[in-house]
């Protein structure tokens, strides 16, 4: 009985998703340049490639900056953002509205907007840095090393806070309201009963905002794409913009694949933990 | 650097609200505090809408962080024609309304089945499962591309439905189980016992239940679906098919970007995603389920 | 070697065994031609809104004439960017358009070296293209020796300014020589004025500053042999290049910070009046003056001064390939000489023609026309981010941005960049 209810689902994504992946995966394994009508075989050469490839570990070392930033950050501020507008405040829809239109951006206004604001000589942060006498700290935040990726991790949060807001105030509803009415009386503070309450009640949810924000910082690749290109040189480049690079651009398919099989990898070492503690708490 | 103020502002405001037990002027200092967090947050989007509402040659000679020298609304009517929205937006939409509920339904399906029936291989498919998160789609689009064409559906909007159905389903398949498994089983027990089948169950205790999850769900996977561009890029072709995302092109040009136009046309393409969000939202927190899961 | 669409093809069968696809045309992706008397043609292009409808009604013409079919389909977007992707997964998957437009240089030549484009010598031939198109623009279409596309404009790049700007800082002529342009930098910059508008976000814009600072102190003769690999990047001129870039920088004679600006915004800067001068082609008159509602009159353009003769400049080319498995590959060849008649190109509006007779016209865009009627008839050298294959061109480019910043010596970048070529040519 239960794979009538598994099989429609399972059935689609085999077909559109697993099998192309999979046919792809094939070319991890050659030397295709992915426009010609032959390759050869070269084992796991892309593979071996890869540790000698400076920009592999630069993306990598990127990778794991932006996915600590930009899974602690939204989190962090998305639970804030979803137990305040949970609560007693004013103006509910539209303060939540507003939290969550940055996620519904296409991303080219995300770049260019932020573009604007960042321009070194007219943009709205360094304008304001020099009117408030801060001059020293205003500089060209795309146009070196030094602050390009922590620019475009300011971009993915202002982007992307919306979205474990949704998921934890969906979940803050699953938590019944006698348990802080019984707390109240029990003369527990607000912050006794969020972390007593809130906290534990939210667990499943936690596991689940994690990890799709570990699995999403793991494959970023639009924002910085369309932000910074991977630049200043390689600068900001990430596994995600590196694998399109060598895919697309630099005709060299067969290891952009490889590079995305490595990605793939490393999120199934972290859907580990998460798909244990799951398949545990409803042990079959 | 704006960013950072809500972080400082909200952890105190709990405290402060908290403390304060007058009914009266409960949330008062929450909602100050919310709204300048949200006056920041909302502040980028400003030169979006200030940069839809100047002409073209007004923003091509001044730049886009100066003040407009006249406002006007022409933008909005040329962008619907250069995007082709008359058409994108109907084809978008036919896409959404074939798309999101039956992804949301069969990932539900598969959800239900993974956290409440006793289905073997549980654990693997949440593997296989999860690993579709990961997978990215410019990877797939060339075998994509040939199943589309060995099928006859390039070039037309059927052929999107099948792999955007597969890229959604493992988020709304983990995101829903989580939710789906928080379902006491004495519920599902006693309507069991009640003689109801796994179909009954499913339709009239799971389904109901898991409501906030289902729409925010809905919500995410309409957002993703209404955006995405790279299968609508790489299987449409002629301008009838096109989406609202490949039809934004129109703004580019390969030296230089109709950039207020473009404004213009992303406030188009976005609006009804808000709108929707807004009414939609109220499911979310609306309270439906508060009482049924206290068990 | 795997033939690589026997595999895909494999791909599309186990799709139809899965009982999904209703198939239509079962070994359509087989790689077989239609039938050779077709009537049909469908032309792929990413041209905008502003020119798409001109080419279609030409396109019509052309039916009429032949009794054709011809479709348009166009993929507008800031260029090198979905167009070659869109454009490789149709030919990978499927047929493909019959003919398409693609930029030379290294953006062409992937589809010729993988013979997705047809070589087109024959028909260079029988049209007589050799003698009507400017025979710089033909070496851009030109791969390896195989004349894989045919040309159809060639863009060249010049300084484009801002009159009263430069009025402002007293300079009062263009520059003629290097030493001279140095010089009117210094005075612009002292009357408040950013010199050259430029933006090396995607590398390319901040490329023809490098390429030009090249050209000045290497020559034509060395300049084309270093872009060959002919003779090698560590030495004295490359050197002289590399420091006379960072001194731009340095002199603030471009934007702080330039190379993460994004060069759409930062070229109109001279419109603006918030730079004196840019770095592009001629599409900037009617693009960024005339589109900011400015006059013609009130701006300039010059040739940058490399002190050599000839005196170059950079440009590219573009044009339009015919697919090698398409089944009227002379029907094709036919809509491509048609679209190269003088007659086509005025139609169009084209103001870069690389055939006689084509001229943009002097009332309406009057630069444009003083551009073609003098430099564009003078030989160029290839812009580099076509001269190099795209991974290369990043890696030039990654050392002009470390340059830029400070984190590498011009001795190094030199010794950098000959170590990418050696690499590239092995």
């Amino acid at each position: 009985m239960a794979w009538v209810f598994a099989a429609p689902a399972l059935l689609v994504y085999v077909v559109f998703l697993v099998y192309p992946a999979l046919s792809s995966l094939w070319f991890s394994f050659t030397d295709w340049d992915g426009l010609s009508a032959t390759y050869n075989v070269v084992g796991l050469q892309n593979y071996k490639d890869m540790p000698h490839d400076p920009v592999v570990v630069q993306a990598a070392i990127n990778n794991l900056i932006w996915a600590v930033v930009t899974v602690v950050v939204p989190v962090v501020l998305g639970l804030t953002l979803a137990v305040v507008l949970n609560g007693k405040v004013r103006g509910k829809p539209f303060l939540r509205l507003i939290f969550y239109t940055p996620a519904v951006l296409p991303l080219v206004s995300v770049a260019s907007i932020w573009g604007w604001l960042y321009n070194p000589q007219y943009g709205a942060i360094n304008a304001f840095l020099r009117a408030v006498g801060l001059d020293s700290l205003a500089q060209p935040w795309l146009g070196q090393d030094s602050t390009a990726l922590g620019a475009t991790m300011v971009a993915a949060i202002w982007l992307r806070v919306g979205f474990p807001m949704l998921l934890y105030l969906a979940a803050l509803q699953g938590i019944s309201p006698d348990l802080y009415e019984a707390a109240t009386v029990d003369g527990a503070g607000k912050w006794q009963q969020f972390w007593h309450i809130t906290m534990p009640g939210l667990r499943p949810a936690h596991y689940v905002v994690i990890a799709l924000s570990v699995i999403d910082s793991f494959k970023v690749f639009d924002l910085i794409y369309a932000m910074t290109y991977g630049g200043p040189g390689t600068a900001t480049q990430v596994m995600g913009t590196w694998m399109y690079f060598n895919v697309f651009q630099y005709n060299q398919a067969g290891y952009g694949t490889a590079i995305a099989v490595v990605i793939t990898l490393v999120a199934v070492v972290v859907s580990v933990p998460y798909v244990r503690s799951q398949t545990k708490e409803h042990a079959v | 650097m704006t960013s950072v103020v809500p972080t400082a502002a909200l952890p105190d405001t709990i405290v402060t609200t908290g403390e304060k037990n007058k009914p009266k002027n409960q949330g008062i200092g929450t909602t100050i505090v919310m709204v300048l967090a949200a006056l920041v947050w909302i502040s980028p989007l400003v030169l979006l809408v200030i940069t839809a509402l100047r002409p073209l040659s007004d923003f091509v000679a001044h730049g886009p962080l100066s003040w407009p020298g006249e406002l006007t609304v022409k933008n909005f009517t040329q962008a619907w024609d250069i995007g082709n929205f008359a058409t994108t937006y109907r084809n978008s939409t036919i896409v959404l309304i074939l798309k999101v509920p039956l992804g949301v339904f069969v990932s539900a399906m598969l959800a239900y089945a993974l956290a409440k029936l006793r289905i073997r291989f549980g654990a693997a498919i949440m593997y296989t499962v999860f690993l579709g998160l990961t997978i990215p789609i410019y990877i797939t689009i060339v075998p994509v591309f040939v199943m589309a064409r060995s099928a006859g559906i390039t070039d037309s909007l059927v052929g999107l439905i099948g792999p955007y159905l597969a890229f959604g389903i493992p988020f709304e398949v983990l995101v829903l189980q989580s939710f789906i498994r928080q379902i006491p089983d004495e519920i599902v027990e006693a309507a069991r016992i009640d003689g109801a089948g796994a179909w009954r169950i499913f339709l009239t205790i799971v389904l109901p239940l898991s409501a906030p999850a289902l729409v925010t769900v809905l919500i995410l996977d309409a957002v993703a679906t209404w955006n995405e561009f790279l299968f609508a890029l790489i299987l449409l072709n002629s301008d009838a098919h096109k989406t609202i995302p490949v039809g934004l092109l129109n703004f580019q040009g390969q030296f230089s970007n109709n950039s207020t136009g473009l404004a213009a046309g992303i406030l188009i393409a976005v609006v009804p995603i808000l709108i929707a969000y807004t009414f939609l939202q109220r499911w979310i927190v609306g309270g439906l389920t508060a009482g049924a899961s206290k068990g | 070697m795997i033939n690589r669409r026997k595999f895909l093809g494999l791909s599309g069968g186990a799709a139809i065994a899965a009982g999904l696809a209703a198939c239509t045309g079962t070994s359509s992706d087989s790689g077989s031609t239609t039938s050779t008397g077709s009537k049909e043609l469908r032309l792929f292009t990413y041209e905008d809104n502003s020119t798409i409808d001109l080419l279609k009604e030409q396109v019509k013409k052309f039916d009429t004439q032949n009794g054709t079919t011809t479709t348009v389909d166009s993929l507008p977007g800031s260029g090198a960017a979905v167009y070659p992707d869109k454009l490789r997964t149709e030919l990978l998957g499927g047929k493909g358009p019959d003919v398409w437009r693609i930029w030379g240089g290294q953006i062409g030549a992937p589809f010729v070296k993988a013979k997705q484009a047809m070589d087109l010598s024959t028909y260079y031939q029988k049209y007589g293209w050799d003698s009507k198109i400017n025979p710089a623009a033909v070496e851009g279409m030109t791969f390896d020796g195989v004349k894989g596309g045919m040309p159809f404009i060639a863009l060249g790049i010049g300084g484009w300014y801002s009159k009263a700007a430069f009025a402002k800082a007293g300079v009062t002529a263009p520059p003629k020589t290097y030493a001279e342009l140095e010089e009117a930098n210094a005075k612009l910059l002292k009357s408040g004025i950013t010199p050259l508008g430029t933006g090396g976000k995607y590398g390319w814009h901040v490329m023809r500053l490098f390429e030009y600072l090249l050209e000045t102190s290497a020559g034509p003769d060395l300049h084309d042999k270093l872009l060959t690999g002919d003779e090698s990047w560590d030495r004295p001129e490359v050197v002289t290049a590399f420091t006379n870039f960072k001194k731009w920088q340095d002199q603030k004679w471009i934007p702080d910070g330039a190379v993460g600006l994004d060069p759409a915004e930062v070229e109109l800067w001279y419109v603006q009046g918030k730079s004196a001068y840019t770095i592009t082609g001629p599409w900037t008159e009617a693009q960024g003056i005339q589109a900011g509602g400015k006059k013609s009159e009130d701006f300039g353009v010059f040739e940058f001064p490399t002190d050599h003769d000839p005196l170059r400049h950079s440009g590219f080319v573009e044009g339009y390939m015919i697919n090698a498995k398409t089944g009227n590959p002379d029907m094709a060849a036919a809509l491509l000489d048609f679209l190269n008649q003088p007659e086509t190109h005025k139609a169009l509006k084209i103001t870069a023609s690389v055939v006689a007779g084509a001229e943009p016209d002097q009332a309406t865009l009057p630069l444009s026309y003083e551009w073609a009627q003098g430099p564009a008839k003078k030989p160029f050298y290839t812009i580099q981010d076509q001269a190099f294959p795209k991974k290369e061109a990043d890696q030039y480019f990654a050392i002009q941005s470390d340059v830029l910043q400070g984190k590498t010596s011009p001795a190094d970048a030199a010794k950098k960049m000959q170590d990418v070529i050696k690499a590239m040519k092995k």
